[in-house]
């Protein structure tokens, strides 16, 4: 292992940086919170981008690893301990001092730290602890902070730090334990999930404690998110979704994250490298489903089955959903009621909202509907107004998919501006021999 | 005849044209509101020039605050901040509207009235802007320790970055330039920020940027360089989150450092 000791706080940062960079996660939202006048910070609600990368991602916290060290060997990951790269940890000081200063010129909203493992759970965790410490308590810093537990540290450590923290997360890595043990051979799901409950536990008993005394210290106050790399092994999207789908009813996380494998390291326990890049495209759907989950009353056994186990390249979830559930449409939109209507194609939450409200004051019209942002391109075949539709459609599986495919999908433009990549067939995993991209990752 | 009340392109030359109009008791096609330096003569209008005071100003924010509530008074504070030429009308006609209906709290739910929809819209570009500022703004230390930026944006948002900064630096000194505008906000350490009108930069500022900068600057270049994943590489995603016009400004999008 290289190990280089006079290093520049500029090469520091380059290379923590770049260890950094695939966790997925840079999102400042959840807490809100005033500043205290004595020190620097404030937390939003809903979070604030300060910039965006090359990749199009938002920087919105200073992610980095306190270290790149590690006693582990995940074959994804590119701090790996077999790997040959230059080796460098952070003290304390300097990430609160980096903290301060790039909070101090509005580059940042908080910090983002994770870590490689340096001579053991515990004593990387104290390290964390030390930082987070010294940022809170010394500098009273009031920014966003976000934190990774490490598996297998002292439960009470974990604690310590989940008062420093706004929100924490422990890596699920990949989607089964049995991927875990091929990829992750020091890693075990429940090692992961232990820490999981703990962090899940504590938040509910700080609730119960806040009910009591409203100025008692707040854990973990954004909640708790995890990530999993997606197409470095050979789960289908049905066995993902429902990871995820447990993940939200059992530990109660405020979101779970996907990202696409990206190839890092050679490794015959890998996907074969392609050309293909990141199974981008394949990352977008499980964010749609993972959307259905959360906030449109999916549950994941209705979006895909073991017959039907991976989304369909050409459609969004819902939409997929609703083709093979045509005896339930078209759906009347001043009587239907809030969840029926959020299963309608082209038809968002809000949108749902407002529908609601405004259809007490009258009766809806397709013209009143675009107002409110409903996308009647694709509602239009699954919804009536006052018992008509807004052309004569038939309600035909074929006939609805061939018109739904006319209308270009809004895809996010990053996987839009991918070019030949849009509706490649490679980025479905049933039409992939081998499976595509890959993602590194720390801790 | 209609009359329009002229006014100055501030919050209490727009309240106070609106005080003006609201106490002659006219309806909405009898009267208006144009600013000083958009204006656009229109036949058939009488124009009359709005004697601006703060007096006026507060008596039309307390009226809004009382019979509208907060949340309108968010709205309509807002679109008198946007750069929009039309914004005193429609201010003026949200809340000449806002008296017709049974319960004028719930005036910004009315959309299908044409004044109270341009509030909205304006409402929503103005923080939407602010928005965007609270993130993409950068301080540089200069050598006297105070923190100064400067912005180039198209609605007077300083107004709604002074108090989230403040709150979130209280401890420090520093300035934000509003360039469009030619407007200050300064705050001094442990104090109430300031808006200073009117004003332009001392020419030296950029030339008193400390050694101590330079370093930061270079670490934070580097930083959102190195994040990035080249395999996900995506300009043009990257161009529709952070448009050309605030880049301007931003360090991290320019080639000095
Ligand atoms: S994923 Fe974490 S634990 Fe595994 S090798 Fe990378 S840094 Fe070490």
């Amino acid at each position: 292992m290289r190990i280089q000791e006079s290093m520049s706080m500029y090469e520091k940062l380059n290379i923590l940086t770049d260890a950094a960079k695939y966790d997925v996660a840079c999102t400042s939202s959840g807490t809100a919170r005033k500043g205290d006048g004595t020190g620097m910070g404030s937390c939003e609600q809903s979070g604030i981008c300060h910039s965006f990368s090359a990749d199009g991602r938002c920087i919105s916290l200073l992610k980095i690893l306190f270290t790149n060290e590690c006693i582990y060997d995940c074959k994804y990951c590119i701090n790996r301990r077999s790997n040959d790269v230059v080796r460098t940890s952070f003290t304390p000081d300097e990430v609160c001092t980096l903290t301060m200063e790039f909070y101090r010129r509005n580059y940042i909203e908080g910090l983002f730290l994770s870590s490689g493992i340096l001579i053991s759970p515990d004593y990387t965790m104290e390290l964390i602890y030390a930082s987070l410490y010294k940022l809170r308590k010394e500098c009273n810093f009031q920014g966003y902070i976000h934190v990774k537990a490490i598996p297998g540290a002292n439960q009470e450590l974990i604690q310590q730090v989940g008062f420093l923290a706004d929100r924490m997360s422990v890596n699920l890595e990949l989607p089964t334990a049995e991927s875990l043990r091929l990829l992750a051979p020091h890693k075990t799901r429940k090692n992961i999930l232990t820490p999981m409950r703990l962090v899940q536990n504590r938040m509910t008993e700080n609730k119960e404690e806040l009910a009591v005394y409203r100025s008692a210290p707040r854990f973990v106050p954004a909640g708790q998110s995890t990530q999993m790399i997606i197409g470095a092994t050979p789960e289908t999207d049905y066995q993902i979704i429902q990871v995820a789908e447990s993940l939200y009813q059992r530990f109660e996380l405020k979101r779970v994250f996907y990202s696409a494998f990206v190839h890092v390291n050679e490794d015959k326990a890998l996907p074969k490298r392609t050309d293909e890049g990141p199974p981008l495209l394949r990352e977008h759907r499980l964010y749609q489903a993972d959307w259905l989950l959360r906030y449109y009353h999916f549950q994941a056994a209705e979006l895909l089955s073991e017959e039907n186990p991976n989304f369909n390249v050409m459609l969004d979830p819902k939409c997929n959903w609703a083709l093979k559930h045509l005896e339930q449409f078209p759906v009347e939109i001043n009587r239907a009621d809030y969840k029926l209507l959020l299963r309608v194609p082209g038809l968002g939450y809000k949108s749902a909202v407002r529908i609601v409200k405004a259809r007490r004051l009258g009766v809806l019209d397709f013209s009143d509907l675009k107002k409110m942002g409903v996308v009647l391109k694709r509602a239009m075949y699954f919804i009536t107004c006052s018992g008509k539709m807004m052309y004569p459609t038939k309600l035909e599986e074929d006939y609805i998919t061939r018109n739904l495919l006319d209308v270009k999908e809004k895809l996010p433009e990053e996987i839009r501006n991918m070019g030949y990549r849009q509706l490649s067939l490679f980025d479905d995993v049933r039409f992939a021999g081998s499976f595509t991209g890959k993602a590194g990752g720390a801790v | 005849m209609k009359t329009m009340y002229v006014c100055n392109d501030t919050i209490t030359g727009i309240f106070s044209a609106v005080y003006d109009a609201w106490k002659t008791k006219k309806s909405e096609d009898e009267c208006g509101i144009a600013i000083q330096g958009m204006l656009e003569r229109e036949l058939f209008c009488e124009y009359c020039r709005t004697e601006e005071s703060e007096k006026k100003a507060q008596a039309v924010e307390n009226l809004i605050k009382k019979h509208l509530g907060r949340r309108v008074y968010w709205d309509l504070y807002h679109a008198a901040l946007s750069e929009d030429r039309e914004k005193g009308d429609a201010i003026l006609g949200t809340m000449l509207a806002a008296r017709r209906i049974p319960d004028s709290r719930r005036i910004m739910e009315h959309l299908s009235h044409p004044k109270v929809e341009k509030v909205f819209k304006l409402s929503r570009n103005v923080g939407g802007e602010a928005h965007s500022y609270k993130g993409f703004l950068r301080f540089r230390e200069l050598v006297n320790g105070v923190l100064y930026s400067e912005i180039t944006p198209r609605n007077q948002v300083l107004t709604c970055l002074a108090p989230h900064f403040a709150d979130r630096l209280p401890l420090e000194n520093w300035m934000i330039y509003d360039k469009t505008h030619r407007m200050f906000a300064v705050h001094e350490a442990g104090k109430k920020w300031i808006l200073v009108l009117n004003e332009e930069p001392e020419q030296s500022f950029a030339a008193q940027i400390s050694e101590r900068e330079l370093e930061y600057a270079r670490l934070w270049k580097s930083f959102c360089r190195t994040i990035a994943i080249e395999s996900r590489t995506n300009p043009r995603c990257q161009l529709g989150h952070l448009p050309l016009r605030y880049r301007g400004d931003m360090l991290e999008m320019s080639d000095v450092l």
